[in-house]
């Protein structure tokens, strides 16, 4: 009995085990079908931000405050953490810029600018928050590295073809750096002289009000800021209009599809002492 | 009788519990395996890019994972399902290997840090300083949770 048992088993043993390879395949089939889509690896757009905030830096200088900086850091990274990317190769950062525009900039990646400009025209801790939440959502959608002409792209995957490489050879260093050049320029361009299209920067306020009230803010607060800067006249010519669709496009947008949520006034009351006594 | 039943028992398990077995990696440069799936829970280790962590289960937007014995909880956007080993990976001057083209992908197909160094020899006066500084600032989570907690907001 045990001689013609034991041989089966074995025998089904690795049937078995070989079977687990051809399921890995068709699940790696999968994997590469959907990552086609995917321009960049995480890595690759962390190190295109790092550059294209290099170039914002280069021309806004940065305000060095670190209390402001931390307090702007944490309403930013609450809103990241209820966003649907809490997690990015590099993380979230935010600075402010030294800058009297209003405005605010997402780099590739996690950096995330905003102008002393901006931070004077919000009222509240809400709006702040929902400013935040508009740029984590441009960092979400990877909206910054989809602005990357898609011939540098395959300039570089045809450089490399199927070689991976942790060091290149002068030549292949030299079309790479060529390439990475391109790439920060077209998203520099795109997110600070053209502005993102219509629908990314609908997109962008539609998931900016999900993340605000996931984490607990009042996410009227973003249609409040929009409403301020038409009244100000702040919604034409240079700063946010330069880099935003028409203003009063985006607010019919917000006011139709902000969720209706009930905003402890109280605790409403604490978010905006505390971010009078961080701008003061 | 029960040493045969026990043999055969085990010769069905085994296979079945590799084909269920399944590891996701680390596509962040750190992350935490945390004692619960939640953020600000514990951390029981740290992972780095490129580790491989043997998938549990999941739960919600969390990976249950056992890294190096370690069992904990990592959120799904800190990994990814495809594989790459960055030992494959060949060094100039170093014998060539193949990687597979998800590997390629995963490892940093083109723009890499010594695409970033030659880009900054070209563009001195690009401020990457400030970038490191603006990247070395990080809230701590205590005092993260803490802001959280005072405001009234919602934990993640």
């Amino acid at each position: 009995m045990n001689r013609i048992l034991y041989p089966i088993l074995i025998l089904v043993f690795f049937a078995v085990s070989c079977s687990q390879i051809d399921i890995g395949s068709i699940g790696q089939v999968a994997q590469e079908t959907f990552s086609a889509a995917k321009p960049l690896s995480d890595e690759e757009e962390y190190y295109v931000g790092r550059a294209v905030a290099a170039q914002i830096l280069s021309t806004y200088p940065l305000l060095e405050n670190r209390s402001l900086t931390e307090y702007v850091n944490s309403v930013g990274e609450t809103v990241a953490l209820h966003s649907d990317r809490p997690v990015t190769y590099g993380g979230y950062h935010f600075a402010i810029l030294n800058s009297s525009e209003i405005n605010a900039f997402s780099c590739p990646g996690g950096i995330i600018f905003i102008t002393r400009g901006t931070i004077n025209a919000v009222r509240n801790e809400d709006e702040l928050a929902a400013v935040l939440a508009h740029e984590v959502a441009h960092i979400n959608h990877r909206d910054g590295v989809s602005a990357i002409q898609k011939a540098r792209l395959t300039q570089v995957a045809t450089l490399i073809g199927s070689q991976a490489a942790q060091r290149y050879t002068p030549a292949q260093l030299s079309q790479l750096v060529s390439a990475f050049e391109g790439s920060v320029d077209d998203v520099f361009k795109t997110i600070v002289v053209n502005g993102y299209g219509r629908s990314q920067e609908y997109h962008a306020d539609e998931s900016a009000l999900s993340y605000l009230s996931r984490a607990g803010y009042d996410p009227s607060a973003l249609e409040d800021f929009l409403e301020r800067l038409v009244s100000q006249g702040q919604s034409s010519g240079g700063g946010i209009m330069k880099t935003h669709p028409a203003t009063a496009d985006r607010i019919e947008r917000v006011k139709r599809e902000t969720p209706s949520v009930k905003v402890d006034a109280s605790a409403f009351k604490i978010r905006t002492r505390r971010f009078q006594e961080a701008v003061r | 009788m029960k040493v045969r039943l026990f043999i055969v028992l085990l010769f069905i398990a085994v296979p079945a519990v590799s084909l269920g077995a399944e590891t996701v990696t680390v596509i962040t440069k750190e992350n935490a395996i945390r004692e619960s799936c939640r953020f600000f829970a514990p951390v029981k280790a740290t992972v780095h890019y490129g580790d491989a962590l043997e998938v549990v289960s999941q739960e919600g937007d969390w990976f249950q994972v056992n890294f190096r014995g370690v069992p904990g909880c990592i959120h799904k956007s800190a990994v990814s399902k495809e594989s790459f080993s960055l030992s494959k990976l060949h060094l100039t001057g170093s014998p060539k290997q193949s990687a597979s083209g998800q590997e390629v992908a995963l490892a940093g197909k083109g723009f890499n840090p010594q695409v970033e160094a030659a880009y900054r020899n070209q563009n001195p006066q690009l401020k990457f300083g400030e970038v490191n500084a603006i990247e070395g600032y990080k809230v701590s989570e205590i005092r993260l949770r803490e802001f959280i907690r005072s405001g009234k907001l919602n934990p993640p």
